[in-house]
């Protein structure tokens, strides 16, 4: 940059920086230092111009001092000829949203950096804001590694799919011929329930999902989504799950449902399942009642030996969720009742 | 290419050897002539230059190689295909996800839904396996 005669703003700037220095004083000499990137500007003109750039702004960005001082504040700005961006600036200078917000910057070299940004006005011992402070923090590396960390979890959900697929792949093909069709179908059946709540949670980042996104989910097979059949009803309040809740009760919901088709309501063209939940405050925190219900199926008995399904239903949700399950074979059909803590915090 | 025999002939383009086989199964289920498997984008290329093919199924991560050239070639000859992988839909390229994917892993019959959607006017024959398994000694 050609170095040109001292602007009119550059003036001011510098009877602004000089202003600065003798009320400030020691503080100065702090701000140069510290290697926290941050400015004053001056609040008595327009467009907030640049009255004191500290070594470390100075080494973010790459300007050499003489380049920023005496600039209006939009300089810095990579959307500076943004109406939103500068309106969002402005809103910051003047206290609105505490002062912070996130911005693109440009450097020298034209590159753009993300930076959290911070500012706050300094008034002198009569009120008068004379000047702004404004810190940076450099939300580069945070950017990528949220980046990085959203990839690895991209990479983990996918080779978790793949290796389900091979298990799935394996496990047919070994029984292929040898175990009944009907073992190895529910088997099949069970690993693909196992890898759609996984799925389900993969898309969630892990982080809590609701019940029904799991029962929508698991019984889409069963014809959840089929309209024109309307042979479920699913009702109740939102209510999130904790990942570990979200993989218990999906395997519960699929051996439910399976039963269902094999036993139950789903075996019968006029049989229907209604799922309800409610919440309730409870000592230890609050607590979900559900109920899975069957109707319309034929006469329901319970079964001579418990199986996998049965030992997974009672003692999954007892052990992995602390709840509690009620299976009674009623004379409509099937009702099964579970009751469990929820979430200790809401989430989101 | 496009074969006239009532058989439709379906490629199948996937590395893992166990979930290709599996793959052949569930084809072979629905009523469909495997072409393939081929491993490598170079493998399916080749014999899309050479077999008649109706219908083809793509993984997307082929050992490092990505089998987007061969979804550009069965595009070329308006053979229909589907995506058949453990990524999200959202780690496909834009430009491909007007494409069916089929998330692994999945049910043949959700495979047969998926194929059968490819051929509106001309719909597989039989889905011989049913959607809603039962449970053994619930």
């Amino acid at each position: 940059m050609p170095h040109l005669a001292p602007t009119l703003t550059q003036t001011i700037a510098a009877d602004g920086l000089e202003r600065f220095r003798q009320n400030l004083g020691p503080f100065v000499m702090a701000a140069e230092t510290t290697r926290m990137a941050m400015l004053f500007t001056d609040a008595l003109v327009g467009g907030h111009p640049i009255i004191f750039a500290n070594d470390a702004f100075l080494k973010l960005t790459g300007y050499a001092r003489d380049d920023v001082l005496g600039q209006p504040f939009k300089f810095l700005m990579a959307r500076g000829d943004n109406p939103l961006a500068l309106a969002q600036v402005e809103a910051a200078f003047n206290g609105e949203s505490g002062g912070h917000f996130e911005m693109r910057d440009r450097r020298k070299d034209g590159s753009q950096f993300w930076a959290a940004v911070f500012i706050h006005p300094v008034p002198d011992t009569a009120g008068k804001i004379h000047d702004h402070f404004v810190s940076f923090v450099d939300l580069t590396d945070h950017k990528r590694e949220a980046e990085h960390l959203r990839f690895l979890l991209d990479e983990l959900n996918h080779r978790t799919q793949n290796t389900l697929a091979t298990v799935q792949a394996i496990a047919v093909q070994t029984l292929r011929g040898v175990a009944d069709q009907e073992v190895v179908e529910t088997f099949e059946g069970r690993i693909l329930a196992l890898a759609k709540a996984h799925r389900l949670l993969g898309h969630h980042n892990w982080d809590a999902v609701t019940l029904r996104d799991v029962i929508e989910r698991i019984l889409e097979p069963f014809g959840v989504r089929d309209s024109a059949s309307a042979r479920f009803s699913i009702e109740g309040p939102m209510v999130r799950l904790a990942p570990k809740a979200a993989l218990t009760l999906a395997m519960v919901f699929h051996e439910l449902a399976s039963n269902a088709a094999k036993h139950g309501a789903l075996s019968r063209a006029c049989g229907r399942i209604a799922v309800t939940w409610r919440t309730e405050a409870a000592p230890g925190g609050d607590r979900m009642m559900l109920r899975w219900q069957e109707t319309g199926g034929p006469p329901v008995a319970p079964p001579v030996h418990k199986g996998f399904g049965s030992r997974l239903i009672e003692g999954g949700l007892a052990q992995d969720l602390n709840g509690d399950v009620h299976v009674a074979y009623e004379r409509a059909g099937l009702v099964c009742r579970i009751g469990m803590p929820l979430l200790p915090v809401a989430v989101g | 290419m496009t074969s006239v025999g009532p058989e439709r002939r379906v490629l199948v383009v996937e590395d893992e050897l166990l979930v290709a086989a599996l793959l052949q199964d569930m084809l072979t289920d629905l009523g469909c002539a495997v072409v393939g498997p081929a491993a490598r984008v170079a493998e399916a290329l080749a014999l899309i230059d050479a077999e008649a093919i109706d219908a083809a199924v793509l993984d997307v991560n082929l050992n490092q190689e990505l089998s987007y050239p061969i979804a550009d070639a069965l595009v070329a000859r308006g053979i229909p295909f589907l995506f058949s992988t453990g990524y999200g839909a959202d780690r496909i390229p834009e430009g491909y996800r007007g494409h069916t994917i089929l998330q692994k892993p999945y049910h043949g019959s959700d495979l047969g839904r998926a194929l059968t959607g490819l051929f509106p006017a001309w719909p597989l024959p039989i889905l011989r396996v049913s959607p809603v398994r039962g449970a053994v000694a619930w």
